[in-house]
């Protein structure tokens, strides 16, 4: 059977679009050949897929139609709808239907390749001609090869600026034909390519993870290495490596050096060029950063009310004065308040307009340069951590503090605007901020009270914390209906239930909470509002009101379910003596109204009705 | 061969342009932001009819003034501005040629086209393209428009926007458009430093804020009535000054981020407005022609 090659050349590609297409192909060659590709190209100037052993003819086809019985009626128009004669419809088990012959793969290649650039979807799309055609950029010539056929197009072509046209007499000689004429089509290899010459310099980085962008930005890999005059290395590290990677897209090496990948060119002209381009670059944010520090971060702070946190929520100013409300709330000492002051200013620096990236960073740099001190500079500096799902947590007392703050009011604010995150979009990126909350209390031991937050923020971010625990959500749902205060000790309850759920006290709690409630539950509305110790006869009630009235549930957690044990025994000598639908209707609804406290006192310990026996 | 100098740049792309059919264009009369805001460019690329222009377009940024003192940023510098409506298929390649019209060898250097989706909010514009690097240096903002005027472009036009210093300190290898040579013997610094120095001092200090808000008002209303009398091309003159009050008011710092984007909207409603009633003139016209 015969290879074939199918190839779309277009204008440069975004990485982005790259990405998307080489998820779709394979599914798309598919739907649209009925084969899966071996091979998968894809780069800046071009989409190919290569197929070893292909059918040279599509499969026969049986289109089916009305049942035979039905003929009189039907099988007209279904011969009409399918253009043939009625006498060439061929009957099958039953149903008259179309035999359509498969035709030589040739034959349909134009259309079905057709069709696979037309169903290819990018986020991004846009028209370029008459023929109004949407593709993430202009398509501008296609090529297909049965073999040494060419049934599409005419050739490819090589690197832009060395190779023009480029034969490929045979359909399996795609790779090697393209290597020649100094394109390599495989991500894979130029990845490959990239990483070993990053290697074979040694001490690379790659902080913003620009290394998937680059494998897509050239179709030929030369990895450089190039340098900087030293005098740049007094601006803050990180305003390098941001100029370096969110402009130019290379790779700090440390220190003066940086590494880049070229797609052509002479390497002793192109790396004076880049090297002038980033001097350039780093000559422009020392004019920018030395502009921000000559102002100074209080002149900065002063500036914030004329800039918007969020249309409808005010400015950085009212942000800060909340932050410092919040932060007063949540027992913050000195340092977290005077960061809190702070902590926005730097929204208000040239070097935060250029490099959005860098916020806190540089406005803890701006609050050194004024001489605050380290715990008020490390906090602005720590505000927005974690901020990834896994990433490190502040480190400081008042960092964390602040961090918590900041998530705080963020959500609420978003949320009293109607900003919730719907299916993927969160562009305000609360999601992470809830679960950066929940890590703030679970991991960083900050003790942040339930009550701060608006319901339907506390109802969000503690939905989050049944993902974030590693124990089985109905055991985080149980806690949360405990009467925990604060989200580190739902935390801890929710843990500490999961980890004791084989032990004798559990099982003690658990089935006297669940037969309190089975019972009581469903009769509350009967209950009595209180518990009138006059109206208990039987010593078993009695005993299980002065067993109840001795439980201690505050302090250590062990300690408080061993006491709610204690009820056990109790609650079981009471259902075995004692008749709670008793005749004496005051006497029901004090029995009720025991059996109610039982469950709700063990209740502090967890809604045992959560989780499942 | 020496360096090309500034004006001998210019003249490159005037000459190459022109030769592929271009009809070169001067800058329009009054403060743009961008090239793409004249009307040779904005006007011309709606509608069906084709059009290629090209032309050197002086932008004013007050925003972006820093007194002469960084190399790097001005108030007030040069684009070269290139339109092919429709973009024909070979367009890429006319671009390149033009590279190698002005000197630079496509095959010794580093070459990238890399993304980059164009915006204009205040022309409710958009299209996409790249940002074209010479060994890393950005020479050129490419650009298939999609939209302007927030209307369907078609036929599509691509526009090819040359930032004309950063172009020239690549081919002359200075660090400082301070010292690019413009002629023999004359510095563009010696031409633009002061006036850098002087135009900041106006942009950030000195232009009358309370003026310039009732200024901003009267262009909208100006706008307005011409549109009322069928006149869309001064109409859209009001539309590029009430643009430049705007940007004006910005770098006197007079305008919050809220204020901005009610102003930006104000500017993008007049744009849209200039942009379907020149459509409508235009097709009047064909149908009759």
């Amino acid at each position: 059977m015969p290879t074939l090659l199918l190839e779309v050349g277009c204008e440069e590609l975004p990485a982005g679009a790259c990405r998307e297409a080489e998820e779709q192909l394979p599914a798309l060659a598919q739907r649209h050949l009925g084969a899966a590709p071996d091979r998968v190209y894809v780069g800046p100037r071009r989409l190919a897929l290569v197929f070893k052993n292909v059918p040279e003819r599509t499969p026969d086809e049986w289109i089916k139609g009305p049942p035979e019985h039905l003929a009189d009626r039907a099988a007209a128009g279904f011969a009409k709808k399918q253009g043939v004669a009625v006498e060439h419809l061929v009957a099958r088990e039953g149903f008259l239907g179309v035999e359509r012959p498969g035709k030589p793969l040739a034959d349909v290649l134009p259309e079905r390749l057709g069709a696979i650039v037309r169903d290819l979807s990018f986020s991004k799309s846009m028209r370029w001609d008459e023929s109004g055609l949407r593709f993430a950029r202009p398509v501008r010539w296609r090529l297909a090869k049965l073999d040494d056929r060419t049934v599409v197009g005419e050739t490819s072509f090589g690197h832009r600026f060395t190779a023009g046209a480029v034969e490929i007499p045979h359909a399996g000689e795609y790779s090697e034909r393209l290597r020649a004429a100094g394109v390599e089509p495989d991500a894979g290899e130029r990845r490959r390519q990239i990483l070993a010459g990053l290697d074979a310099i040694g001490g690379w980085s790659d902080p913003a993870g620009v290394l998937e962008e680059v494998v897509y930005l050239v179709e030929s890999v030369e990895v450089l290495e190039g340098s900087f005059d030293e005098r740049f290395l007094e601006l803050p590290e990180r305003v390098v490596v941001t100029a370096m990677q969110s402009h130019q897209r290379y790779f700090p090496l440390g220190g003066n050096r940086f590494a880049f990948v070229a797609n052509g060119g002479e390497p002793e002209l192109v790396r004076a060029g880049n090297e002038e381009v980033l001097e350039g670059r780093l000559d422009d944010a020392s004019f920018t950063f030395e502009r921000d520090v000559a102002r100074g971060i209080d002149e900065l702070a002063s500036r914030l009310d004329a800039i918007t946190f969020f249309a409808g929520a005010g400015s950085f100013a009212d942000k800060a004065r909340r932050l410092g409300d919040l932060v007063r709330t949540l027992g913050g000492g000195e340092a977290s308040l005077e960061a809190a002051r702070l902590a926005k200013a730097d929204q208000a620096s040239e070097l935060v307009r250029e490099f959005p990236d860098l916020e806190g960073y540089i406005g803890a740099e701006y609050a050194r340069l004024a001489g605050y001190p380290e715990a008020v500079c490390a906090a602005i500096e720590e505000q927005y951590l974690p901020d990834s799902a896994g990433g490190p947590l502040p480190q400081t007392e008042a960092g964390k503090v602040l961090a918590a703050a900041d998530k705080l009011d963020t959500l609420a604010v978003s949320f009293s605007l109607g900003h919730r995150p719907s299916g993927s979009r969160d562009p305000y990126g609360l999601r992470r901020a809830a679960i950066g909350l929940n890590r703030l209390a679970v991991e960083g031991g900050l003790s942040i009270p339930r009550a701060l937050l608006p319901d339907e923020v506390r109802e969000f971010v503690e939905e989050r914390l049944e993902g974030l625990l590693e124990v089985p959500v109905e055991y985080v749902r149980a806690a949360l209906a405990a009467r925990a205060t604060d989200l580190g000790a739902v935390a801890a309850l929710a843990e500490f239930l999961y980890s004791e759920r084989e032990s004798d006290a559990f099982e003690g709690v658990y089935t006297a909470y669940d037969r309190a409630d089975r019972l009581a539950g469903r009769a509350a509305a009967e209950a009595a509002p209180e518990l009138d110790r006059s109206l208990l006869r039987e010593d078993a009630e009695r005993a299980l009101a002065e067993g109840l009235a001795g439980v201690s549930l505050d302090g250590d957690l062990h300690k408080a379910l061993e006491s709610g044990a204690t009820l056990a025994p109790l609650v079981e000598r009471f259902f075995d003596e004692v008749l709670v639908m008793d005749e004496d209707a005051a006497v029901r609804a004090n029995r009720l109204r025991l059996l109610l406290d039982v469950r709700d006192t063990l209740g502090r310990l967890g809604d045992f009705s959560q989780i499942p026996r | 061969m020496a360096a090309p100098n500034f004006q001998q740049t210019i003249s490159a792309l005037e000459r190459y342009w022109a030769d592929e059919g271009c009809v070169l264009m001067q800058p329009y009369h009054t403060e743009l932001a961008a090239g793409t805001m004249n009307p040779a460019t904005f006007l011309r690329c709606l509608g069906a009819r084709p059009w290629k222009t090209a032309y050197v377009e002086p932008v004013i940024r007050p925003l972006d003034g820093r007194y002469g003192e960084n190399p790097y940023r001005f108030q007030h510098y040069f684009q070269y501005q290139v339109i092919l409506k429709p973009a024909p298929e070979d367009v890429l390649d006319l671009y390149f040629a033009s590279l190698e019209a002005v000197g630079i060898d496509l095959r010794r250097h580093d070459i990238r086209l890399v993304e980059d989706d164009w915006e204009q909010p205040t022309l409710g514009a958009w299209g996409l393209g790249w940002e074209v690097w010479c060994d890393g240096m950005e020479i050129t903002q490419w650009t298939y428009f999609q939209q302007l005027g927030g209307l369907d472009v078609d036929p599509v036009p691509a526009e090819m926007t040359y930032g004309l210093e950063r172009l020239a300190m690549f081919l002359q290898g200075v660090r400082s458009a301070f010292d690019l040579e413009w002629a023999p013997g004359v510095a563009w610094g010696d031409i633009y430093r002061e006036s850098e120095r002087q135009w900041s001092a106006y942009n950030f200090e000195e232009a009358p804020v309370d003026v310039l808000t009732k200024r901003f008002d009267e262009h909208e209303q100006e706008c307005r009535r011409l549109l009322d009398r069928r006149l869309p091309l001064p109409a859209y003159d009001q539309v590029l000054k009430a643009s430049h009050t705007f940007n004006l008011l910005d770098a006197r710092g007079a305008i919050s981020a809220t204020e901005r984007a009610v102003y930006i909207g104000r500017v993008r409603n007049l744009a849209r407005d200039v942009a379907k009633l020149y459509i409508d003139l235009e097709s009047d016209a064909d149908a009759s022609a």
